[in-house]
C-alpha cells in the first residue's frame, strides 16, 4: 500500500507537468482526490483493513502525500489564474490618448482677475490691507484732496467724466482718491492697496480705453523713505516679472507726490537687451510713484511733520496685456467668448 | 498745430555750457532723461546726408529720349558722373547737391527714405541723383519755389566732392523732448533753461545770459494800458523804427531750421529765436497799425470776433484777454496774433511785446478756442515774469544787429504788478536724510542747489534756500520740492533700496473682496461659468429694452459717445448684450460679472469728511446668466447656482416667494433670495419679451445677489452632527398632487411630523403621460432613524403612515 501511495504521487506529479489548462487540472484533481473514485480516496478506503500500527504508519504517509499533491495542484492553479488574468487585462487595453468624454467644459476667470488676485495675495502677505472705494467719486477726493488744483489740466472735460446735475461728482480718474479716504479712516501706520476700476474720457483704440483697472498702494509711518519705496517696488516687480527684474526711476510730476517718479522695469521678454515689446530700450514703463505730498497727508488728517510715506500706482490692465501679450486693450471689456475662453 | 515735443539743438546748448567734445549728445540726453525731462530721441542732422556731396554740373544736354529730362555730366571731385536730371533749373556751371549711389533720398520729397542704386532712365545710365531740397530733408533751409526745382548751392562756392553736410555745417544733434514731461517746469521751455540743468548734471559752469540794456531813442514812446493786472501781471514793450523786413541771415535760418522752425522773415525769426532761447514768447506788431501807438490789454467782449494769424475767424468771450488798441483788437493775449496787425514787407516801425500772462487764463482761452500755439504752451505753464525784460533786450539787440538802419524809438515802457515768492525755504539735513533714506553730504547739496540757481545760506544743521524767480512761479515752494531737486540731480540710481520695518499685525480683512473672490472661483471652477468685465455705462436703448425708466439712472454729463450715457443700475443689461453677441456658435452660454452699480436713491460715502452730502449708493453685485438654446426652463440651471453658493460660501441664502416681484421677469418663474429677513437678490427667468427685445435665441436664467449686503450678513455655522451609531430605514414614495402644490409647503408640513423622520428629499418630479394635465408626480426619499437604538419595522411603518396621512389630508395627494 505504501508503494501504491508513492506510485500515485509520482504519477500525479508527472501528470501535473503535462496539464495544459484549468479544465485538465480540475480533471486531474478529481481523478486523484475526487470523493467518488479518486485514486487516492479509493486507495485510502483500504486503510480500515490494516492493523492499528500499520494504519498509523500508512495513514501518516498518506496524509503527507495528499498534502504534497494538493499543494502541487494549488501551485499549478495559481499559475493558470495568473496567466488567465494577464491575458484578460491585456484584452482590456484602452486608448489612453483619447480624452475623457463628454469633454470637460471649464469656466474662465477674467485675465484681470487672475493678475489682481495674485497681487492682492502678494501685498496681503506683506501686511497691506486691500481696499476699494467708490467708482463714482466726489471731485474733492478725486482732485482737491490730492493737491490737484481747480485749474489743473487733469480736470479738463477731455479727461474726466462728469455727472449730469452734480457738478461735484466724477467717475474716478484713478484709484488715488482712496489715499485720503484710507488715511482718514485708518490713520497711521498705514499699508494698503486699492485695486479698482477707473475712467478717462478718451476715445478708445488698440491702446486706449475709457475704462481700465489700476492698483494703487500707500505706505505711511514715521520713517518711510524714498529708499523704502524703491525696495518695496523692487520686490513687487520681481514677483511679477521674475527675480532678475531691475527697476529704474526717473523724475515725473504728479501733484500728489513730491518727489514724484516714473518707474520702469527691465523688459521681461528680452531681459533688458532690447526687443519689439520694449521698443528696443530694454525697459518697460509700468508705474508711477513718489513720496506723498504733505498737503495730501494733511487732507488725510495726518501730521506731515511726524509722518511721511510713499504712494504708487500701476495699470492692472497694462500688466495683463504685457503678461499675456494682448495686443488690443478693447478685448478686455468686450465680453467676447473667443477671448475670455483663453484664460 | 503745435507739436507735442520741443526740439533742442545740441550746438545751441553748448553756447551756454562748456561741454568737452568727448561728451556726446546721446550722453547728455541720457542724463537729462534720468534727472530732468523725457528725451524721446536724439538725431544727428547729417545722418541722412551720407553720400550726398557737392557736384559741379559740367554740361546739361537734352536727354535723347525724353523732352523734360536732361543728361548731365557732373564733377564730384574724384570722378565725373553721368546723371539724368528732371530739374527745371539745372544748367552747366551750377553747384548742386548730388546724391551718389548708396545715398538715402525721399523720392519727390514723399514717403520713406530709399537707398539710391545705379539706374537706367529712358535707356540712359544714371549714377545718382541731383537733389531737390525736399528730397534730402532740407526744405526748411532751401524752400522750394517750384516743384521741379533742384537745390542750387552755387553761392556756397564749395569744392566738388565735399560732403554736403560739411558745407552746410550740419553737424548738430537735435534732442526731441516730450512736452508733457515739461508741464510743471516753466523754466525749461528754451535752450538756456535746459543748459542750466545740463551744467549741473555734468558739473560745469553755466554762462551768464548777457543782454545789452536798451538805450532809449528819439521819437514818441509806445503807450501801454493794462486793464486787468491779474491776468497780465507784466507788459513790457518798445518800438524800433527803420526796420527793413527781409530774409534772415544764414546763422539765424540755420539755428531755427535745426529745431524744425521755418524761416519767415528777420523780425518773426528774431521773436522765435528769443522764445526758443529763453522760453519767453514775444510778439511783433506793425506800429503803423496800432492807433496812437497805444496798446490796451483788455478783456474780450462777449461775441467779439477776431481773425487770427492763421486766417481763422474766432468767436471770443469776456473771459479771454486781448491785446488791442483803442479801436480794434490786435491779438489774443498769449495765444495768437491777428491777421491784420502782423508785420509785412512794408513795415518800417515795429513794436515788440514781451509780456507775462496768467497761466490759468491762457490755458482756459486756448482750450476754449481749440487753439494752441508755442506761446500759449509756454504761458500756461506759469512763466517767470522776470524773463520779460531780458527777452525784450535780446530781441532789440538782434534787430539792431541784423537791420543796420534800425533804431530804438522812444523808451521801453512797462506796466507791471507782480511779485514772486522766493522764500526762503528752510531745509534741514535731517529732513532730507529722513525723506530719502540715505545721507547726502552737505557740500553736494549746496553744489546742486547753487548750480540750479538757488541762493543757499547755511543755517543750523541745514540751509535757508532762496528760490530763483524762474522756479518760484509754480514748482518750488516747500522743502519737499527741494528734496526732489537734490535727489534727481544726485541720481535716483544711487539710492540703495531697503525695506521698511513694521509690527507684524495682520491686515484687516476685506470681507467683500474675499467673498467676491470666492464667488468668482466657485462660478468659474465648479460651475464652469465665464467671467466678463463690462463697461459701467448703458444706453437708453438697453434701458427701454428691459422695460426700465431712464429717469432713474444717473447720467454722464459728457459721455464719450451719445450711445451709452447712463450709469448701470444692474449688471444684467450688459450681460444680455454679451449673450446676444456670443450666441452664434455657442449652444450654451454661462456668464457672470461682479461689479458696482449706481443708484441715486441709495446712500453712499460722504463727498468730503466734514460735509453731510453723500455720494450715490454703489453696491457690488453679482449677476449670472444662463442661456441654452432649446432649454425652456433655464430657471433650474440658475437655481443650481444659488444652491451651490448656499452649500458653500453663502449658507444662509434661501430661495423665497417673497421678493419675487420685479420688472423684466417671467411672472411665474421668479423668486427672491433671502438672508434672514433681508432680501439680498433674486432668481428668475428673464421675461421672454425682454429676451426677444435683446434678440436672444434662447430663454435666460438669471441670478442676482447684492454682495455688499451679503458680505455683512454672511455667517459660517458649523453644521456637524455626530456620525449615527444605529442604522437608518429608508423609504421612497411617489405621490400625485395638483401642480400648484409647492415642494417647500410639503417639506414644512412633513419635517417634524414624526420624531423618527430625519430627512425628506425630493428626487424626481414628473408631468406628462400617465399623469393628468393639472397634476404632477413627486417622488420623495425618506430617512427614518432613532439615535438611541435600532428601529423595528412596526414603528417605521407607523411613522411612514403618519406621513402618508398628512400628504393625503393636507395636499390631497394620491399615493402611486
Amino acid at each position: 500500500m505504501q508503494d501504491k501511495l508513492q506510485q500515485i504521487k509520482t504519477e500525479a506529479l508527472l501528470a501535473l507537468k503535462s496539464v495544459k489548462d484549468k479544465i485538465q487540472l480540475e480533471e486531474l484533481e478529481i481523478k486523484l482526490l475526487g470523493r467518488k473514485g479518486g485514486q487516492l480516496t479509493e486507495l485510502l478506503k483500504g486503510l480500515k483493513d490494516l492493523s492499528e500500527d500499520a494504519k498509523r504508519e500508512v495513514g501518516q504517509l498518506a496524509n503527507e502525500i495528499k498534502k504534497d499533491i494538493e499543494s502541487a495542484l494549488a501551485k499549478k492553479k495559481t499559475e493558470f489564474v495568473q496567466q488567465e488574468m494577464a491575458g484578460l487585462l491585456e484584452k482590456e487595453n484602452l486608448d489612453i490618448t483619447q480624452p475623457s468624454l463628454p469633454p470637460k467644459v471649464l469656466g474662465h476667470l477674467h485675465p484681470n482677475t487672475i493678475i489682481q488676485n495674485d497681487l492682492e495675495d502678494l501685498f496681503t502677505s506683506m501686511g497691506f490691507m486691500v481696499l476699494d472705494g467708490p467708482e463714482l467719486e466726489s471731485e474733492y477726493y478725486n482732485f482737491s484732496a490730492l493737491n490737484i488744483p481747480a485749474d489743473h489740466p487733469a480736470r479738463d472735460m477731455q479727461d474726466t467724466f462728469y455727472i449730469k446735475g452734480h457738478s461735484d461728482w466724477v467717475m474716478r480718474t484713478h484709484t488715488s482718491p482712496m489715499q485720503v479716504r484710507a488715511m482718514q479712516k485708518y490713520g497711521t501706520p498705514l499699508r494698503m492697496i486699492v485695486p479698482g476700476k477707473c475712467f478717462r474720457n478718451e476715445a478708445t483704440d488698440v491702446r486706449h480705453e475709457h475704462t481700465f483697472y489700476q492698483l494703487e498702494g500707500v505706505v505711511v509711518d514715521k520713517d518711510i523713505s524714498f529708499a523704502h519705496m524703491k525696495g518695496v517696488l523692487e520686490s513687487v516687480f520681481k514677483h511679477i516679472f521674475g527675480p532678475e527684474t531691475k527697476i529704474r526711476l526717473r523724475p515725473k510730476f504728479y501733484p500728489f507726490v513730491e518727489p514724484g517718479v516714473n518707474g520702469e522695469v527691465t523688459c521681461y521678454l528680452c531681459k533688458g537687451k532690447g526687443c519689439r515689446l520694449c521698443k528696443q530700450t530694454g525697459w518697460l514703463e509700468v508705474f508711477g510713484a513718489g513720496m506723498i505730498h504733505p498737503n495730501v497727508l494733511k487732507e488725510g488728517d495726518i501730521d506731515p511733520n511726524i509722518y511721511q510715506g510713499f504712494a504708487f500706482g500701476f495699470g492692472l490692465t497694462r500688466l495683463a496685456m504685457l503678461k499675456y501679450g494682448i495686443e488690443d486693450i478693447r478685448l478686455l471689456e468686450s465680453g467676447n467668448m473667443k477671448f475670455l475662453e483663453q484664460f | 498745430m503745435t507739436k507735442h515735443y520741443m526740439l533742442i539743438s545740441y550746438q545751441w546748448l553748448k553756447k551756454y555750457v562748456n561741454l568737452p567734445d568727448s561728451i556726446t549728445a546721446e550722453e547728455v540726453a541720457a542724463r537729462l532723461k534720468a534727472s530732468t525731462v523725457e528725451v524721446e530721441n536724439v538725431e544727428f542732422q547729417g545722418k541722412n546726408l551720407e553720400n550726398v556731396v557737392v557736384g559741379k554740373v559740367l554740361s546739361a544736354e537734352k536727354h535723347p529720349n525724353a523732352d523734360k529730362l536732361k543728361l548731365c555730366k557732373v564733377d564730384v571731385g574724384n570722378e565725373k558722373l553721368q546723371i539724368v536730371c528732371g530739374g527745371s533749373n539745372v544748367v552747366a556751371g551750377m553747384l548742386v547737391a548730388l546724391a551718389k549711389v548708396g545715398a538715402k533720398v525721399k523720392w519727390h520729397g514723399e514717403g520713406e527714405l530709399i537707398e539710391l542704386k545705379p539706374a537706367k532712365i529712358r535707356d540712359v545710365e544714371s549714377a545718382g541723383m541731383i537733389c531737390a531740397s525736399t528730397e534730402i530733408g532740407l526744405a526748411e533751409l532751401f524752400p522750394l519755389k517750384d516743384e521741379k526745382e533742384i537745390m542750387d548751392i552755387t553761392h556756397l562756392k564749395a569744392r566738388p566732392g565735399t560732403p554736403l553736410a560739411q558745407v552746410l555745417g550740419l553737424n548738430d544733434s537735435v534732442l526731441e523732448i516730450d512736452n508733457k514731461s515739461l508741464s510743471n517746469r516753466p523754466d525749461l521751455w528754451g535752450h538756456y533753461g535746459i543748459a542750466r540743468e545740463v551744467a549741473v548734471l555734468f558739473n560745469k559752469n553755466l554762462k551768464e545770459y548777457k543782454t545789452d540794456k536798451i538805450k532809449p531813442g528819439k521819437g514818441g514812446a509806445v503807450k501801454v494800458e493794462v486793464e486787468n493786472t491779474k491776468l497780465c501781471p507784466r507788459y513790457v514793450a518798445v518800438a524800433v523804427s527803420g526796420v527793413k523786413v527781409g530774409p534772415s541771415p544764414e546763422w539765424l535760418k540755420k539755428s531755427l531750421s535745426a529745431i524744425g522752425l521755418r524761416s519767415i522773415n528777420n523780425i518773426v525769426d528774431i521773436t522765435n529765436f528769443v522764445m526758443m532761447d529763453l522760453g519767453q514768447p514775444l510778439h511783433a506788431f506793425d506800429a503803423a497799425k496800432v492807433v496812437d501807438t497805444t496798446i490796451v490789454v483788455r478783456a474780450a467782449k462777449d461775441g467779439e470776433e477776431f481773425i487770427t494769424l492763421d486766417g481763422e475767424k474766432r468767436k471770443l468771450d469776456s473771459s479771454m484777454l486781448m491785446i488791442a488798441d483803442q479801436s480794434k483788437a490786435l491779438a489774443i493775449a498769449g495765444v495768437m496774433g491777428g491777421l491784420d496787425s502782423g508785420i509785412t514787407d512794408q513795415t518800417n516801425t515795429i513794436i515788440f511785446e514781451s509780456a507775462n500772462f496768467d497761466a490759468a487764463s491762457i490755458r482756459h482761452t486756448s482750450t476754449k478756442l481749440g487753439l494752441r500755439s508755442d506761446a500759449s504752451a509756454r504761458f500756461e505753464k506759469s512763466l517767470d515774469p522776470s524773463l520779460a525784460m531780458p527777452a525784450l533786450q535780446k530781441a532789440v539787440e538782434l534787430v539792431l544787429q541784423i537791420c543796420p538802419g534800425a533804431k530804438v524809438a522812444g523808451k521801453v515802457v512797462e506796466a507791471s504788478k507782480f511779485s514772486v515768492k522766493q522764500g526762503p525755504i528752510m531745509l534741514s539735513m535731517g529732513l532730507l536724510e529722513k525723506k530719502i533714506g540715505t545721507k547726502i553730504s552737505k557740500k553736494e547739496v549746496e553744489r546742486i542747489l547753487t548750480q540750479l540757481g538757488f541762493e543757499v545760506k547755511s543755517k543750523g544743521e541745514g540751509f535757508a534756500v532762496k528760490i530763483p524767480t524762474w522756479r518760484a512761479t509754480k514748482d518750488i515752494s516747500i522743502a519737499e520740492d527741494l528734496v526732489e531737486e537734490i535727489l534727481r540731480m544726485y541720481g535716483y540710481d544711487k539710492i540703495e533700496s531697503s525695506l521698511p520695518m513694521f509690527a507684524i499685525n495682520p491686515p484687516e480683512e476685506n470681507k467683500l473682496r474675499k467673498l467676491e473672490r470666492e464667488v468668482k472661483n466657485i462660478l468659474a471652477n465648479s460651475l464652469s461659468y465665464t467671467e466678463v468685465y463690462n463697461y459701467s455705462f448703458v444706453s437708453g436703448e438697453q434701458i427701454a429694452k428691459i422695460g426700465d425708466d431712464p429717469a432713474k439712472y444717473i447720467a454722464l454729463d459728457n459721455p464719450l459717445s451719445k450711445e451709452k450715457p447712463y450709469l448701470r443700475r444692474c449688471l444684467l443689461l450688459n450681460l444680455l448684450e454679451n449673450l446676444e453677441q456670443n450666441q452664434a456658435g455657442n449652444n450654451t452660454l454661462k456668464l457672470f460679472e461682479i461689479g458696482s452699480v449706481f443708484r441715486e436713491e441709495d446712500s453712499g460715502l460722504r463727498t468730503e469728511s466734514n460735509k453731510d452730502s453723500l455720494l450715490p449708493g454703489q453696491d457690488t453685485w453679482f449677476t449670472a446668466v444662463y442661456m441654452e438654446k432649446k432649454n425652456n426652463t433655464p430657471f433650474w440651471a440658475a437655481r443650481g447656482v444659488v444652491e451651490t453658493l448656499s452649500k458653500t460660501i453663502l449658507p444662509g441664502i434661501v430661495v423665497s416667494k417673497s421678493g419675487a416681484d420685479g420688472f423684466a421677469r417671467h411672472p411665474s418663474r421668479s423668486a427672491g433670495l433671502m438672508m434672514g429677513e433681508k432680501n439680498v437678490g433674486s432668481l428668475y427667468e428673464l421675461h421672454p419679451k425682454v429676451g426677444s427685445n435683446f434678440g436672444l435665441e434662447g430663454r435666460v436664467g438669471v441670478v442676482k445677489i447684492n454682495l455688499s449686503f451679503v458680505a455683512d450678513l454672511q455667517q459660517f455655522e458649523t453644521t456637524y452632527a455626530p456620525v449615527p451609531a444605529f442604522p437608518a430605514v429608508e423609504r421612497d414614495l411617489a405621490i400625485i398632487v395638483k401642480k400648484n402644490i409647492a415642494h417647500q409647503d410639503i417639506l414644512s408640513a412633513l419635517l417634524g411630523a414624526d420624531p423618527l423622520l430625519q430627512s425628506v428629499s425630493l428626487f424626481d418630479v414628473y408631468e406628462g403621460a400617465n399623469v393628468s394635465a393639472e397634476y404632477k408626480s413627486m417622488a420623495y426619499h425618506f430617512i427614518y432613524r432613532n439615535n438611541e437604538r435600532t428601529l423595528v419595522t412596526e414603528e417605521v411603518e407607523k411613522a411612514h403612515q403618519k406621513i402618508i396621512d398628512i400628504l393625503k389630508k393636507s395636499f390631497n395627494a394620491e399615493v402611486r
